[in-house]
């Protein structure tokens, strides 16, 4: 009988294993942790401070900085909406609003279920398509209260 | 290396190479202000105080990153420089709370209210327990413009007391981050961080954990360093400035750190380390847990003598004499049982009765119990009668030793079991109560120092012993001086080492204080796991008391409480106030009403978070319960048509002038009201009183809304344009009073709610007294509002500052053990929510 590798999520000696100890590491570390947990819990920011031989809340502290880490696991769908220059004046805003109110869920939670995860984002550089909403890394452009509701319902 | 030489503001500077320009600059003599800079850290260059101009090089360097150069010509001091330097004092007050700076009446009221408020959170520099030592402060008042444009963005975290000794008050933060930097150099991996972006950015822990579990090890070197009143010693908070700091060695472990002992008024207040460096590193203990020992409400005050079952409060003369009576008869039959917690001197003496008294003397070391192997070996002897007397200084004795023995002294500083089955019990001064020497477990010789008065009667052993020595007649006993005995000790060995390195790691303290159990003594020590001795819990009384229907805290500080209380709602009228207990043990507490509903039954009040008893009040929650609500108490104010008033609230008094301005109102008259707060922020109420009067006029401390000022600057205002026939001022005592000095003149009929101490509330106790005119009233049942022209303002401010000191002492006590439980974050979903 063959027997399956068990996969322990929080297992992260494999990835710990390919950087070095220099706190030079720091970032990219977090950034392929975060794509293997898909977020940066506690126990993987111990890890990480004690692979570099740092303190876990300058770890964090580095970590918060930066909008690309996250801290809480994600939901099943992940939902991105644009808040950039173009998009705002488009009335993202109304989408964001749309969005939470469906969701029942502020930027930046998880919905209590984990299907739905929602996220503010700067710009994603589509500006033509304003007003931005990515789902799941599907882009949607032009879109409405309406039209992101819909999609958001599909998906549920 | 070598030396450069270069020139500020036009004076050449010789500095060694590799200085930094500001470091050039104080070198000759040159002050260029500073907030993130400190000597014992390196170059930071973050508050941006510093900035100076360089010939040839762009823009407006950071003094303190810059190194020096041979040959550059540097100006710490031009219009442009100050203009840049105001600019950026003021975005950093944008944050950090500062109307008084700007306030009309700062001077009156500091010269009036020498002691800040002992609020929650610190919303300006009145309410700030680090105005006297703040950098902040100090800077805007010295040379820095006071003319703030940029408005106050108050963060509104909440006061974080969840370790056992600090009290972090994160809006008061100017993220120069010389805490999480010294915290770094001292152990390397900070216990604190900056944490989260932008307007966010706080210090803190990482996913926000209490510092009992961030790795804190409570060395105090972040409150030391703050430069605001952000980080606290809770214990010490609101004792102000010490007036004395004393090098001095902590004897509470064999470690022997030394120390700087801070006081004041006599007062122990904390030690701090001797420098911002690893080596000075001190534990929990060390720093916070020592002055608390000292300070102590438990501290044994008189000698006493045990007749029959009493202990007896005796005289020093009697004491000694009752003690060499029992030592004499147990000569070649006593044992010492002596903690290494004692300086050199005093183990010298303690040898020396032994001898005189021909007994048995066990040294046992500073965390030692009571089942100490070396006592377990003595109990034999002390049950077959060979020993009869026993001499201690700390808890070390059992209850069956103690009466098996024919006589026991304890000479010690708090009451135990071993005190309260003594026959003798001696008072003895502590730790930096005493001077003298003390050998370190590595051998090295340290000098103590006393740096703060004994309780009671109270005194140091080795005088104690001299005494005792004296009175059983030996010669050797004869000093007068603890500085005379210290040349004869000699050949003392050094105390073991103790286990676990507590400066490292906060759950390594030793557990024990002369036998007693150190949590006993510094319940807040519970929280890393030191035993305590445990005490029934007082059983809570379900379903008794006065449901808390609702409760928020409106603006920072100030807590609104819907109660229901129907039989005080049935008979409250305007003017009258209640007494709260938030349990039944806490302080009876007077509170204006500011609204009720007979038929419903419910009362409202609003109240202030400046002291014990209202932080306990202002911890309950809606849904639970307040122990005791008395009332209606006081006269009601008479309501009558006088034509046009006017009313004054400030702070609390905002919610207490609320029902005379709507009864008034009903009354027929024509209703100004004026609130006044130190910032728009802490501006309440507003729509309530639109409501109920006909004008309504805002007025802040540092102009942020309304008129700029108080309740006086409104008065003058609205005097000019109508005639007032009566005017009814509510607020702090130095608010009340300022406006009745502005009243007066205009002849405008003043009343005044006054707020002196109360006890009963019911005219028994008479703690309430004030003077009005020539007549001497009780606030609680001739009040509570007076007519403000005839009050005797000197002597309320007297009477309610009398407990100054003991209202602190109680703050420090509080500590809730529950908020300290960590939650792990995996207790929860992940989702962010609870």
């Amino acid at each position: 009988m063959i027997q399956m590798p068990v996969q322990n999520k929080n297992n992260l000696e494999h990835i710990l294993a390919e950087y070095g100890r220099e706190r030079d590491n720091l970032i990219p570390l977090l950034q392929e942790v975060q794509e293997h947990l898909q977020y940066l819990s506690p126990e993987a920011i111990r890890l990480v401070a004690d692979h570099l031989d740092l303190s876990e809340n300058d770890v964090y502290g580095v970590a918060t900085f930066y909008t690309q880490f996250r801290f809480i696991p994600p939901g099943l769908h992940h939902v991105r909406v644009c808040q950039g220059t173009a998009c705002h004046v488009r009335g993202s805003d109304m989408i964001l609003d749309a969005i939470s109110r469906t969701t029942g869920i502020e930027p930046g939670e998880t919905s209590e279920d984990g299907k739905f995860s929602l996220e503010r984002v700067a710009c994603f550089g589509s500006c033509a398509l304003a007003p931005v909403v990515v789902l799941d890394d599907k882009v949607y452009g032009r879109m409405t209260a309406a039209k992101t509701k819909k999609i958001i319902e599909d998906k549920k | 290396m070598g030396s450069i030489s270069l020139t500020i503001d036009g004076r050449t500077v010789e500095v060694e190479e590799g200085k930094t320009v500001l470091q050039a600059a104080r070198e000759a003599g040159i002050t260029i202000p500073t907030i993130c800079d400190h000597k014992d850290l390196n170059p930071y260059g973050s508050c941006r105080m510093c900035v100076v101009e360089i010939d040839g090089v762009r823009g407006y360097p950071t003094s303190c990153t810059t190194p020096a150069v041979q040959g550059m010509q540097v100006t710490t001091t031009s219009e442009r420089l100050t203009t840049l330097r105001n600019r950026t004092l003021e975005l950093m007050f944008s944050g950090h709370p500062n109307s008084c700076l700007v306030c009309p009446h700062r001077e009156a009221c500091e010269k009036y209210r020498p002691k800040a408020t002992k609020a929650a959170r610190s919303t300006r520099c009145g309410f700030c327990a680090n105005r006297e030592e703040c950098d902040l402060r100090t800077m805007a008042l010295k040379g820095g413009s006071r003319d703030l444009y940029l408005p106050t963005l108050y963060a509104s975290y909440n006061l974080e007391r969840d370790d056992p000794f600090m009290d972090r008050d994160y809006n008061l933060c100017v993220l120069c981050g010389r805490c999480s930097r010294i915290c770094e150099k001292i152990h390397g991996k900070p216990a604190i961080s900056i944490i989260n972006r932008g307007k966010w950015a706080r210090i803190g822990t990482a996913f926000h954990k209490s510092h009992v579990h961030s790795g804190c090890t409570f060395c105090g070197a972040c409150i030391d360093i703050c430069p605001t009143g952000t980080l606290t010693d809770r214990f010490a908070r609101w004792q102000g400035k010490p007036e004395a700091e004393v090098p001095s060695t902590c004897i509470i472990c064999s470690e022997g750190c030394s120390v700087i002992a801070q006081s004041k008024g006599g007062q122990s207040m904390a030690n701090i380390m001797t420098g911002f460096n690893p080596e000075a590193s001190l534990c929990a203990l060390g720093r916070f847990g020592y002055a608390q020992i000292v300070n102590s409400s438990q501290r044994l005050l008189h000698p006493l003598v045990r007749e029959g079952e009493d202990h007896i409060p005796s005289d020093w003369e009697g004491a000694i004499q009752a003690a060499i009576e029992g030592l004499q008869v147990c000569v070649g039959a006593t044992a010492l049982v002596i903690s290494a917690t004692t300086t050199r001197e005093d183990r010298f003496l303690y040898t020396q009765l032994a001898e005189h008294l021909q007994a048995t003397l066990l040294i046992l070391p500073a965390e030692a119990a009571n089942d100490d192997p070396q006592i377990r070996e003595m109990v034999g002897a002390v049950q077959q009668g060979k020993i009869r007397g026993l001499l201690t200084n700390g808890d070390f004795l059992s209850a069956d030793l103690l009466r098996a023995a024919n006589f026991s002294l304890v000479i010690d500083c708090l009451p135990s079991t071993t005190t309260s089955l003594a026959s003798i019990v001696l008072p003895a001064a502590v730790l930096s109560e005493t001077g003298g020497t003390f050998r370190t477990a590595v051998g090295t010789v340290k000098q103590m120092a006393a740096s703060s008065r004994a309780p009671g009667d109270a005194r140091p052993e080795w005088q104690i012993l001299c005494d005792l020595g004296q009175a059983l007649g030996s010669a050797a006993f004869d000093f007068s001086r603890i500085e005379a005995v210290t040349p004869l000790v000699s050949d003392d060995p050094a105390p073991a080492a103790i286990d676990g390195d507590p400066r490292q790691n906060v759950r390594e303290l030793i557990p024990r204080f002369r036998g007693h159990l150190l949590a006993d003594i510094v319940p807040a020590l519970a929280a890393f796991g030191l035993p305590a001795t445990e005490v029934a819990a007082v059983e809570a009384v379900t379903g008794a008391g006065f449901a808390i229907l609702e409760k928020r805290e409106i603006v920072p500080n100030m807590h609104f409480f819907k109660i229901r209380a129907p039989q005080v709602a049935k008979f409250a009228q305007p003017g009258q106030f209640v007494i709260l207990m938030a349990r039944e043990t806490s302080e009876r507490s007077p509170f204006t009403l500011v609204d009720w509903n007979g038929p419903e039954g419910w009362i409202t009040v609003v109240i202030e978070e400046v002291g014990r008893s209202s932080r306990e009040l202002a911890s309950l929650k809606a849904g639970e319960r307040i122990a005791h609500v008395s009332g209606p108490l006081g006269l009601p104010f008479p309501i009558e048509k006088k034509g046009t008033v006017l009313l004054g609230g400030g702070c609390y008094g905002i919610g207490a002038i609320f029902p005379l301005a709507r009864a008034l109102r009903q009354a027929g008259n024509r209703v100004i009201c004026t609130i006044e707060a130190s910032s728009a922020y802490l501006l309440f109420f507003e729509e309530e009183f639109r409501a109920v009067s006909d004008q309504l006029i805002l007025a802040t401390k540092d102009g942020s809304r309304g008129v700029w000022g108080g309740v006086q600057e409104v008065l003058a205002q609205v005097a000019q344009e109508e005639t007032l026939d009566q005017f009814i001022a509510i607020g702090c005592t130095f608010m009340m009073r300022m406006v009745c000095e502005a009243s007066r003149p205009l002849g405008i009929p003043t009343f005044v709610a006054l707020n002196p101490i109360m006890v009963d509330g019911t005219g028994m106790c008479g703690a309430c007294r004030v003077s009005v005119g020539d007549q001497t009233r009780f606030a609680c049942i001739d009040g509570p509002i007076f007519d403000g022209h005839s009050v005797d303002w000197d002597e309320l401010a007297l009477r309610r500052s009398a407990y100054a000191r003991e209202e602190v002492q109680a703050l420090s006590q509080t500590v809730d053990l529950s908020a300290l439980i960590y939650k792990p974050e995996s207790d929860s979903c992940g989702c962010g929510r609870k």
